[in-house]
Parts: structure tokens; sequence; C-alpha cells
């Protein structure tokens, strides 16, 4: 009875009850425990199950979705800008390193989930859209003793430049979506979009339909981020890949310390200085630290289906690229 | 799990002193001071970075505020029973129904002509002390009672009238600052009209008059405003600013 034990002790020190059932998979175990001292343990196992963190404070599952819409809802119209002025344009840099890693080809399907104001799907549109503009150069190189007006001709042909790439921004709040849509209007994005309301934990689309799933920034806030992966693994072709770009740990202890000193001095300052919403931003910061470290994501990524998962850190594990492939 | 998360701690509402305190360390407040106070010279409309900025520079002058009040004995009585001036306090059909001239009929005017309401004031969030958490609100809810003694309408030269004033009867840093500051934004004109006449007068009538926030406002409504001008020997404004 040793093994058995020791596995359940693991899943009653708060580890996730799910796991433990998913790696107890000796038969009978749960009919050779006492019934009493079971039930017992699962009463109060089950109360903790429905709680969850929203920062550093506890709330219960439902409350969650709840709380972390509003806070999304309130900080919409200063994202950008926030998103600017707490990493020092950083995050550009951060978005632009996933799209190399993913590096599209033309007629990828791309569904871009907590996509919100749409900076992965643009970045995906201009990528694919470069490479096609390359391409051009590139024939045009190879063809010899054309006319000047036939080479203009050449550039300015109907030609699909996105060659079926398309990209679904999807995501759970209205105003980052209208955010996301203005903006893409403002920066003349208007073919190989489309935006839909969803929720990651329930995605509104069928099995095996997409090349690539990335998720930029968003699945913290998810409150079941295994059932995500799940549904991420869902709608993914055989052969897609996920990608997710996220927070992380970071290992360096003076890059630590300062980046706490950073993150609770300053960010929440600056919450209340430029968008006039200090809570919101106190709870991204304490999110943050809620997140679970590159070794332990890597695993909850395996844990969903998808296999050849690593990572990346950037920035000395400030964040980091996860990615697996469904095979 | 992050050590310099001073008081982030209390959530669910333990170590908070108000409902709507939030702990800042000094680190955070000296940024609040800094940010809040380029933010206000900024954007003029965000009226709630100046609050903050007196929220977070207030501290000395609001105890001497509070120990003022104590040894008034209507300003004691407001410490204890801490009422409070909006909306849903305010009874406005009987305000209306008051005398003209008296100080409620006139407050009612002021709200109705410069199209403000009680109910802006943002709760004090960051004063790490419960009962000057309250004095810094009731000097807030009282701003709108000196535009009425002063005469003054909520435009940006009377705004900086009214500043002079609290500056000398508060001693609050932040009112200090605005007082020295808001006038960078104003026209030649108005500046010129500031500073010979304005500004003697408020500094004049800040000094002489008694602390304005001993003043239990709430049970003087039917008291006729010159007669309380006259109590708090405020005279009338040199030049009459339109709205």
């Amino acid at each position: 009875m040793a093994a058995p034990r020791s596995c359940a002790l693991w899943g009653y020190c708060g580890r996730g009850w799910s796991r433990v059932m998913r790696g107890c998979r000796l038969p009978g175990l749960r009919s050779s425990w006492p019934g009493s001292l079971l039930s017992a343990r699962l009463l109060s196992q089950e109360k903790r199950a429905t709680e969850t963190h929203f920062g550093f404070e506890t709330v219960s599952e439902e409350e969650k979705g709840g709380k972390v819409y509003q806070v999304f809802e309130s900080v919409a119209k200063k994202y950008d800008v926030m998103n600017d002025m707490m990493s020092l344009g950083i995050h550009r840099v951060w978005k632009d390193l996933l799209l190399w890693r993913m590096h599209p080809f033309p007629g990828t399907q791309l569904l871009d989930v907590a996509g919100g104001t749409g900076d992965i799907a643009f970045r995906f549109l201009s990528y694919i859209q470069a490479q096609h503009r390359r391409k051009q150069k590139r024939q045009l190189r190879a063809q010899q003793n054309l006319s000047w007006e036939e080479i203009a001709q050449k550039y300015q042909s109907e030609e699909d430049s996105l060659s079926g790439s398309h990209v679904v921004v999807c995501d759970i709040n209205k105003e980052m979506l209208k955010i996301g849509r203005k903006k893409a209007c403002a920066q003349g994005y208007k073919t190989g979009l489309a935006w839909v309301l969803g929720d990651a934990e329930e995605l509104p689309f069928d099995d095996d339909k997409f090349d690539v799933y990335t998720i930029a920034f968003g699945i913290r806030n998810v409150t079941h981020i295994d059932r995500a992966l799940e549904e991420a693994h869902r709608v993914l072709k055989p052969g897609g890949r996920f990608l997710c770009l996220e927070f992380s740990q970071v290992t360096n202890p003076l890059v630590s310390r300062l980046y706490d000193l950073y993150s609770f001095q300053v960010i929440p300052v600056m919450g209340e200085v430029i968008a006039k919403d200090w809570k919101s931003y106190q709870y991204l910061v304490e999110s943050i630290r809620q997140f679970p470290a590159q070794e332990e994501f890597k695993e909850m990524i395996e844990d969903a289906g998808f296999q050849k998962v690593t990572y990346e850190s950037l920035t000395s594990g400030i964040v980091a690229i996860h990615s697996g492939f469904k095979l | 799990m992050g050590s310099f998360h001073p008081l982030r701690a209390a959530s669910q509402g333990t170590g908070l002193l108000y409902p709507e305190h939030i702990p800042t360390s000094l680190l955070q407040k000296v940024l609040l001071t800094a940010g809040s106070a380029g933010m206000a010279l900024y954007n003029p409309y965000r009226h709630d970075m100046v609050a903050v900025l007196g929220e977070t520079t207030g501290c000395r002058a609001l105890r001497v505020l509070r120990d003022q009040m104590k040894r008034d004995s209507e300003g004691a009585q407001i410490l204890q029973e801490r009422p409070r001036i909006s909306l849903s306090t305010l009874d406005l059909d009987k305000l209306r129904s008051l005398p003209e001239g008296s100080l409620g009929r006139e407050y009612l005017r002021f709200l109705d002509v410069n199209r403000v309401s009680p109910d802006t004031r943002a709760p004090t969030r960051f004063v790490d002390d419960e009962e000057l958490a309250y004095v810094i609100q009731r000097y807030r809810e009282v701003h709108d009672m000196l535009h009425t003694l002063l005469g003054m309408p909520t435009n940006i030269l009377g705004e900086i009238v009214v500043k002079w004033f609290e500056a000398v009867q508060t001693g609050l840093p932040m009112c200090i600052l605005g007082a020295l500051f808001g006038p960078i934004r104003l026209s030649a004109q108005h500046l010129q009209v500031l500073v010979s006449e304005l500004v003697p007068w408020a500094v004049q009538n800040g000094r002489r008059a008694p602390c304005v926030l001993n003043l239990y406002y709430e049970r003087r409504w039917e008291q006729p405003l010159k007669a309380l001008r006259e109590e708090l020997g405020i005279t009338d404004p040199p030049v009459h600013i339109k709205a």
C-alpha cells in the first residue's frame, strides 16, 4: 500500500486534485481506502479546489473570470500605451521574436487567442506580406530584359499578397476586440483577419482547424490553464504548432530583485498616473508571480498532449516562449 | 513571492485602514508624487492627479489641520460625527426652498451655474491614517463651499484664487504647488489681474479667517451668506470673475 498512499498524500498536499487523479492510475486505488476517510478528504479538497488565485487574492473560480474581464475592460483603451511604458518598448521585441520563431509561410491558418488588440495578428500579416514582397523581388530579378512598365505592372498586380494566409483573433473581452478592430482599420489591415469573441477554455471552433495557435500574455489570466491547453490541442491540425509567449520566472537573483522592485513599486504607480487604475496593474504584476515557472508550464503543455515541447527564456527569464507540436 | 509587495498581503480587507485604502511604501509615495505632479501639469483635466498629490504630500499639514479641528468645538464635533457632503446626503429640495442669500441656496446656485456635482470627488486612497483620510476628504468636500464663500467660479482663474486661499489656510503642499504652478497656464491679462488684485485679497482673507474646516456647514444652510462672510472676515472679491 506504500505507493498509492504516497501518491495520494502528494495530492492532498495541494498540488492539484486533477493531477493526482491522472497520476494515480493504479487500479482499485479509490476503493482500497476506508470510505469515510476518503469522502471526508474529498469534501475538504473539493472546497479548496473551487478556489483559485486572483493576483495575491483568493477568489472562487466563478468569480475569477468576471474579475479578469473587468480588469481588461478597464485597461483596454490604454493597453498599448501602458505596455510600451511598462516594458519600455521591449514587449515589441518579444512579440517580434515570437513571429520569427513561428516563421509562418504563406497559406498558414493562425489562431491568436487572447489576441485582443491584435499585436500578434498584425505582425503575422506584415510578416507574410514582407515574405511575399521578397518573393516578388526575387522573381523579378531572375527575369531579364523587362521594361520599366512591365516591372511596375508586376508590382501592381492584384495578386493576393497573403496567398491564403489567415488569422483569427479570438478574445473573451469585447472591449479589447473593439480596440483591436479600430487599430486594424487605422493601420490598414483589411484582409486576412477575423475577430471572434470566445473563451480560451471553450473555443468556438471545430477540431483540426488551424496550423498555428498562439497565445501571447493571455494564458496566465485563464482560470483553468489545463483546459485552455486541451482546447489548443483540439483545434490544431495534426502537425500544428502551439506557441505561447508569457511572463515567466527569473532565475538570476540580482535581476529578480530589480524586477520585483520595478514590478511592485513602479508599475502600479504608472497605472495610476497614466491609466487612472492602480488596482488593475497591481493584479497584473501579481498574476505574473502566480504563473508557473518554465519547466512546470512545459509539463502542463505535455500533459495536454503536445510533443517536442521546448521553451526559450528571454530577457533573463522575464518572458518565455513555449512551443509544442500536435503530432 | 516578491519581497517588495509590502502591504498587498492585505488582501481581503485585512490591514486596510479604511475601505478604499491602498497601502503604499515610501518609494511608491515618492513616485506617485512626481508622477501625479507631472501629469497634473501636462493634463490639467486630470483632477484626480491633483487629489493624489494632495494625499501623498499632505501628511504633516493634515496632522496640523486635524489638531486645529480638535481644539475647536465645532471642528471636534465634525471629527466625531464625520458628516459627508454628497448628493445622497444633501436634501436638494430643502436647499432649493431656502431663502435667497442663504448659504444653502447660494451653494446650490453655485453647483447649477458651474455644472458641478459634489459626487465627483474621488475617495481618499493613499493616506495611511484613517482619521487623516477623513480630514482630507472633508477638505475636498468643503472646497465647493469655499468657492461659494469666496464667490469664485470653477474656471482656471477661480480655482487658482481658491487654491491661494486654501494654501494659506491649510498649508497643504498640494495647495501651495497648485497656487504657484497653476498660473503657468494663464493668459497674460488674467495673470496681471491675478497677481495685482486677486492673490493679495485671497491671502489676506485666508490669514484673517479662522480654519474653514471647523465650520459645520450642514448645520448652517439657513445662515445668510453675508452673515457667514462677516463671521469669517471674508470681504467681497475686488474683481468679479464670470463663470
